[in-house]
């Protein structure tokens, strides 16, 4: 019992939770922690520095954008958008990428001929572009940012988990449940998926960053969620127009981003490797 | 040698064709997905529903979808590409104009991502053990997190704008001779026609484009890099070699790092292939006229001839790099090279 929270021990592991639980209370709850509307303009406070230089003003910490709107309010309400993309997006490329995997890998076969072709058509895309293009028919929107990160990202998982798979797959647990006569279904979801879960949950915390990223570039380019809801690529691609008069209007989601992203990437770090001891230990005993 | 090189060639040169194939069709059939009326696009907006329908039937969007593909795809081996809504042109020429500036700012990232990943890596593996690596650690966790158009925008904030240093719009200053156009190569163009003012002004557009697409590549190359080399330190044969008294740099350097390469050379190839994406969102921060603008302003213009031809351009570099990093791979390891 004490090993299972053997990664509760791992410093990386803190502190990517300690990041990610701040970016969920600020998502949470955004409209207490915002000390202004993020959408009401204020034409009489434009480009309002932050109070840690001079010409601040308390009312708006972070000072304000070309539009007189609270950075720092648009920031808070910008997590909202950034982690319903993390944690929706993220979850469906596992979802979709582990299935396919986990199908890949067990029956092996045409069925896994089938699909390494298709991850290979997919890979040849650069994310980037698959994800604009992806876009442009689907047209702007939340659902449709989380919909083309699915799309885009699904091969991530299926990529690495499928090899993981086929390896657990030829254990002699696996062959001894089949001779039992568990269904196939029942062998990869009872024997196969508990051995391959730690590698997933490993995958998914780094997937959520690239989310993240993602939804920031294409609100960058002016493919996401509408220009009245805030979001930060939003904001830097706003921001970009003031670059010498107010650089902290691009700084700021600059390292909301960063951070953010780090806490998913550190996280994710910490779990591979705390779960991969777990993994040879277990393997040893 | 040359022979299982050529035999690779035409093996990856035949997958590459049904490839192509898939990754055109499903750009089409994305791209269809699109609620716009092409036909009535490509009219002046006082065209009445009769000429757009006429329009329709012109451009063949009348017909079933997959033969609209087939015309489509008829077309682009015979060397046709389609026009340009917006711009009236050849999309082929179109491509052709940006693509060149596209692939010398990929290349030269490339090349610093190739540096910076290489120099981490081996910084990486001597620091192994120590305090020193904990926090080296970290910082290429952090620098994974840090997206290429973030550093593009930094770059631009710090060294364009706060420093002063360096040029952050456009592949040329205002008032420096454009060369004539030999190859679309500014580099290359600029030095064949002996105009070194212009070669010097369009590298230095090119540095922080090039170092922002290039960090952000380096970080899984180090990480790499690293790994490859502690595995090859395991081996029989640098244990030999220290015991034969060959010094630590040369067995690094001609032992162990020959053979940790190769890893990282396939994963070279990977990032090389994300690198090429990447260069869009730096193209668009840095205004740098490239094949990525193209795209977007088609984008804002629902120009889908070009759409569509650009992003299969893309995708047709990512499987070009993936086949020349196959063939390097084949040319330096030995142990396939026989096979």
């Amino acid at each position: 019992m004490a090993q299972r929270f053997n990664w509760l021990r791992s410093g990386r592991v803190i502190t990517g939770l300690v990041i990610v639980t701040g970016l969920v209370l600020c998502a949470v709850f955004a409209p207490l922690l915002a000390p202004n509307d993020p959408t009401e303009q204020d034409i009489l406070a434009i480009l309002v520095p932050p109070v840690w230089l001079p010409g601040g003003d308390w009312a708006f910490p972070f000072g304000t954008d070309s539009l007189g709107r609270c950075v720092l309010s648009r920031l808070i309400f910008g997590s909202r958008i950034a982690l319903t993309v993390a944690v929706c997006g993220a979850l469906g490329a596992m979802v979709l990428g582990s299935i396919l995997a986990h199908i890949a890998g067990y029956f092996g076969g045409w069925v896994d001929w089938v699909i390494g072709r298709v991850v290979e058509i997919w890979l040849s895309f650069p994310p980037v572009i698959l994800s604009l293009i992806l876009m442009v028919g689907l047209g702007a929107g939340l659902q449709n940012v989380i919909l083309a990160i699915i799309l885009v990202d699904w091969t991530r998982f299926c990529r690495v988990l499928r090899s993981d798979v086929m390896v657990v797959a030829q254990r002699d647990y696996v062959a001894a449940a089949r001779l039992l006569g568990f269904s196939h279904w029942r062998t990869i979801t009872r024997e196969i998926l508990p051995a391959t879960l730690p590698l997933l949950i490993t995958l998914m915390s780094l997937e959520m960053g690239v989310a993240v990223v993602v939804e920031a570039i294409l609100s960058f380019v002016g493919m996401s969620v509408g220009a009245e809801i805030p979001a930060w690529g939003q904001m830097i691609a706003d921001a970009r127009a003031d670059i010498y008069s107010a650089p902290w209007v691009l700084v700021l989601p600059i390292l909301a981003i960063f951070v953010t992203v780090f806490g998913f990437n550190i996280l994710g770090d910490g779990l591979r490797r705390t779960l991969d001891t777990r993994l040879t230990q277990t393997e040893r005993a | 040698m040359s022979g299982p090189v050529v035999k690779l060639l035409m093996r990856r040169l035949l997958t590459v064709i049904p490839t192509l194939i898939m990754v055109s069709l499903l750009l089409f059939c994305v791209l269809r997905l699109l609620p716009v009326d092409a036909a009535a696009m490509s009219l002046p907006p006082n065209a009445t529903n009769d000429e757009i329908a006429a329009m329709r039937i012109e451009m063949g969007l009348d017909l079933p979808l997959i033969q609209q593909y087939g015309i489509w795809f008829g077309d682009m081996i015979q060397g046709d590409f389609g026009t340009s809504i917006h711009f009236r042109t050849a999309v082929s020429t179109l491509v052709l104009d940006t693509l060149p500036a596209t692939i010398e700012l990929a290349v030269m990232a490339m090349g610093f991502a190739t540096v910076f990943g290489v120099l981490g890596g081996l910084w990486l593996f001597y620091a192994r053990g120590g305090a020193v690596e904990v926090g080296l650690d970290l910082g290429s966790v952090a620098l994974l997190s840090i997206p290429e158009f973030l550093w593009a925008l930094f770059f631009m904030l710090l060294f364009g704008v706060s420093l002063d240093l360096l040029p952050f719009i456009g592949r040329l200053g205002s008032g420096v001779a454009r060369p004539e156009t030999i190859t679309g190569f500014l580099l290359i163009d600029s030095l064949l026609s002996g105009n070194m003012a212009t070669f010097m002004d369009a590298l230095r557009h090119m540095i922080l484009p090039s170092v922002a697409l290039g960090l952000s590549a380096a970080p899984p190359i180090m990480r790499i890099l690293r790994s490859s080399l502690m595995d090859v330190y395991q081996e029989d044969y640098i244990h030999q070699a220290r015991q034969r008294g060959i010094s630590e740099g040369r067995i690094l350097i001609r032992h162990a790092l020959k053979n940790a390469f190769l890893p990282t050379l396939s994963l070279m190839g990977v990032q090389f292939g994300f690198l090429f994406g990447g260069t869009l969102l730096v193209e668009i921060i840095f205004s740098y006229p490239g094949m990525g603008n193209l795209m977007v302003d088609a984008i804002r213009n629902a120009d889908l001839p070009i759409i569509q031809t650009v992003g299969l351009t893309y995708c047709v570099m990512v499987l070009l790099i993936s086949i020349v990093v196959d063939v390097l791979y084949l040319v330096l390891n030995p142990k396939l090279r026989e096979a």
